[in-house]
């Protein structure tokens, strides 16, 4: 007898195969398309979906909420805030600022990839949209692996695609799989892989690609809030803030990478501590009845309650205070000792004295921070912070209330919008 | 009651030789014990206060405040002056980490516990037989804070038989005389019980993967306890598939590979079934001086057999520390038929389980503060 061992045909890497080969086939017709016009193309399908009454972003918002775990009203007001701060004229601007060696050189060319995979992680649609639409400027022909929590997206991306373009749409198709599948490595053979994910799924995935091939990896991340001892105490412009805040916390019930895990108390005394601590809960609560937690599985449930009891034991001991809302928790912490972040509305202030201490404590996060909300410095503190931000990685400065909402053109992971995901060819 | 009276009522229902459940001993003892440790651990008694929870008020041991194992890195959670304790456990973690403090001013209490649990559950047969054991562990001088190289210690000294050691020195496990140790035994025809972290064996594992079929051939009757997680140790293997490879690798049952499931803070530890129930479903069984309870993490109440819950511990064994634990973990009751023990699984740790949008905020701030 002899060892016989059968393969059976995968029927997804095959599926994969097939659409590899279809959006190659696009990939001739959009690299056909001047530059211009593939930008022109994608900002109107971008318009299709910021602008006002965007019925994709409604049809979106119904089908997202439906399979998530959010609130409808979560992911309505997620979705409006964030795609409506993508300006499609920034994405032109951007375009032609990143581009413009090769719009206006005689001696230089694109020379885009022959296709480019996807591999969108996250569960928010954000991601999706964004890496889905960026290589097709470049004449890049997309092929998406979805992300396990959102498999609507995408799909809906193609479709509209599809109203603005066939040989847009053509050039852009997704597949759903497990990484553990044949079809996953049939994706990595692709000349530009784009992938969001953890260090070990960017680890792995840098680990099987040749190094001839490009890869642009975007890994986790989390962003912060900074208040400095400036900010005005009284009880209106002191709720202002506090709101602005809280909805940051709120958005996407604070599971995004641009959530922030920790608010930073510079150089502010007990009671402006304490006050804020009070209405930060106070402007959660407001937001719970607008748009309140959506479901949490057991295991974040517990870890949830495990962090209030731990809060509770070193509250009842005099060392942090525990303010509990509706469907939120405020810690106000003694010290900026770094602690566990279960997320879902579950924010800790941290007191540090001054600007030093600050970096100091963030020192363990360079590389990890993404964006920071900033407010209550003095203008001559600015410069400081800047350098001391930008030391850490951190890759946006903004007011509190904007950290999910960054602009189109937002160097995400601190990199450039476009130029990561092409090739550029000069002609001496 | 005086704390000694709890010990020795607690002693004798560890020297029992028939587990039984006792309601309303567990809850007398359970009650009084609570109301030392309030009155003898301030920063309990802070946290029961905050709950509202006084012993006058307790009349049931369910309404005990359980205290989350994360405390114990903050807290000296004990209930004597600390300059008389005699021992400290230390949670694992790397250098960097930092680690809960179990402190002790007796061992009688666990180290009762422990034999008798271990005695019951993988030794039944053995007893006083002083069989051959190994423990893929390092030894108390390498680790003299580990409770679970002082588990192994004391196993080994009250039952173990003269070829017994431990077969893990600064991180490396000696494979020739572990196998010299499983060659005797197989030439006597007498069981070996081997002990260890489930790392330990996922090494054993990785480094006798070229091993011929009867190379590590374990004679009729031996068997294997195994426990701990993976996280930061050696690759992460599913539990039966670890059981799997092992009762292939040593040629026994996979009913006689137990887990034991146990955490430096409890004084109590939980073992597999399916040594003593080989038919019946792989289940955690419970000492009966002490009370798994499986909770809704919001509502706090029991949830039902076969749904999932945070784990919550209740253990007399605990004297001079906090007896009500709430873990880590998630757990299920395991449905059984009608005469069989009860039992739970573990489902796996929750802090940082969970994946989060593109945020893994959890673990990053886990490992910036040495909490992994």
């Amino acid at each position: 007898m002899t060892d016989l061992e059968i393969k059976w045909p995968d029927d997804m890497a095959e599926q994969t195969r097939v659409a590899k080969g279809r959006i190659e086939r696009a990939g001739e017709a959009l690299r056909a398309m001047p530059l211009e016009e593939r930008l022109r193309l994608v900002c109107m399908v971008l318009e299709d979906w910021t602008k006002a009454d965007s019925s994709w972003r409604r049809e979106l918002t119904v089908a997202y909420s439906e399979a998530s775990p959010f609130h409808e009203e979560t992911v309505r007001e997620g979705l409006d805030a964030a795609l409506r701060a993508w300006r499609p004229d920034a994405l032109h601007e951007c375009a032609r600022r990143e581009l413009s060696p090769i719009l206006d050189s005689a001696f230089l060319a694109l020379a885009p990839f022959e296709w480019t995979a996807v591999l969108a992680g996250g569960d928010l649609p954000m991601t999706t949209l964004h890496s889905g639409v960026l290589p097709l400027v470049l004449g890049s022909p997309v092929l998406m692996r979805e992300a396990s929590g959102d498999q609507i997206t995408a799909k809906l991306l193609k479709r509209s695609l599809e109203t603005r373009s066939q040989v847009l749409a053509a050039a852009f198709e997704s597949i759903s799989f497990s990484t553990e599948d044949v079809a996953f490595e049939e994706l990595l053979t692709a000349p530009c892989v784009v992938a969001t994910g953890s260090d070990q799924t960017i680890r792995s995935i840098s680990d099987r690609l040749a190094p001839h091939q490009r890869f642009v990896a975007y890994g986790h991340q989390f962003s912060i809030g900074l208040l400095g001892s400036q900010f005005v105490l009284g009880q209106d412009s002191l709720r202002e803030l506090t709101n602005d805040f809280a909805l940051d916390i709120v958005r996407w019930d604070q599971t995004g990478c641009l959530s922030p895990v920790v608010i930073y108390l510079v150089g502010l005394d007990p009671t402006e501590s304490s006050a804020f601590a009070n209405s930060l809960t106070q402007s959660l609560n407001l937001y719970h009845e607008k748009s309140p937690r959506g479901a949490l599985p057991t295991a974040t449930q517990a870890n949830l309650a495990n962090e209030v009891a731990e809060a509770r034991m070193r509250q009842s001991n005099g060392t942090s205070m525990l303010f509990e809302g509706i469907d939120s928790v405020v810690t106000l912490e003694s010290d900026a000792t770094n602690r566990p972040a279960p997320l879902h509305r579950f924010i800790r202030l941290m007191p540090v004295a001054t600007l030093t201490a600050l970096r100091e404590c963030l020192g363990p996060f360079a590389g990890r921070l993404s964006s920071v909300a900033v407010s209550g410095f003095a203008p001559d503190e600015d410069e400081e912070l800047q350098e001391l931000l930008a030391r850490l990685g951190v890759s946006r400065i903004t007011k509190p209330g904007h950290l999910q909402t960054p602009p189109i053109d937002w160097p995400h992971d601190g990199m450039p919008v476009f130029s990561p995901m092409t090739r550029f060819i000069q002609s001496d | 009651m005086k704390r000694s009276e709890i010990e020795e009522e607690v002693l004798a229902w560890m020297s029992e030789l028939t587990w039984a459940t006792d309601d309303a001993r567990f809850k007398k003892l359970a009650l009084a014990l609570f109301k030392y440790q309030y009155d003898h651990c301030e920063a309990y008694a802070r946290f029961c206060q905050a709950l509202g929870r006084t012993p006058d008020e307790t009349h049931h041991f369910a309404d005990i405040p359980a205290i989350p194992t994360g405390a114990f890195k903050e807290f000296d959670l004990c209930c004597f002056d600390i300059a008389s304790r005699i021992k400290t456990f230390q949670t694992s973690g790397t250098s960097t980490d930092r680690r809960g403090n179990l402190h002790l001013d007796t061992l009688k209490l666990y180290e009762a516990s422990l034999l008798a649990s271990l005695r019951r559950n993988i030794l039944d047969d053995l007893v006083g037989q002083r069989p051959r054991m190994r423990f893929l562990a390092p030894d108390a001088d390498e680790e003299p804070n580990s409770s679970l190289t002082h588990m192994f210690e004391t196993l080994r000294l009250a039952e173990g038989g003269p070829a017994s050691a431990f077969d893990l020195h600064d991180g490396l496990l000696d494979l020739a005389a572990l196998q010299e140790a499983v060659s005797a035994a197989g030439q006597g025809d007498a069981p070996i019980l081997l002990f260890g972290t489930s790392f330990a064996f996922v090494h054993f594992l990785d480094a006798t993967v070229d091993s011929a079929a009867d190379d590590w051939r374990l004679p009729p009757g031996s068997r294997l306890m195994e426990t701990g997680g993976f996280k930061g140790r050696s690759r992460e293997v599913h539990p039966k598939m670890l059981r799997d490879d092992l009762a292939r690798r040593f040629a026994i049952p996979e009913t006689n590979i137990i887990n034991q499931y146990g955490m430096t803070e409890l004084g109590s530890q939980f073992y597999d079934s399916t040594w003593l129930d080989g038919s019946g479903p792989r289940r955690k069984l419970a000492p009966p001086w002490t009370r798994v309870r499986i909770i809704d993490p919001m509502t706090r109440q029991d949830v039902a057999p076969g749904e999932e819950g945070m784990i919550v511990i209740h253990d007399l064994a605990n004297t001079g520390s906090i007896a009500a634990i709430q873990t880590a973990d998630l757990g299920r009751w395991v449905p059984v038929k009608s005469g069989e023990e009860p039992g739970f699984n573990i489902l796996g740790r929750f802090n940082g389980a969970e994946e989060r949008g593109c945020s893994i905020a959890t673990d990053i701030m886990l490992e910036a503060s040495g909490r992994t």
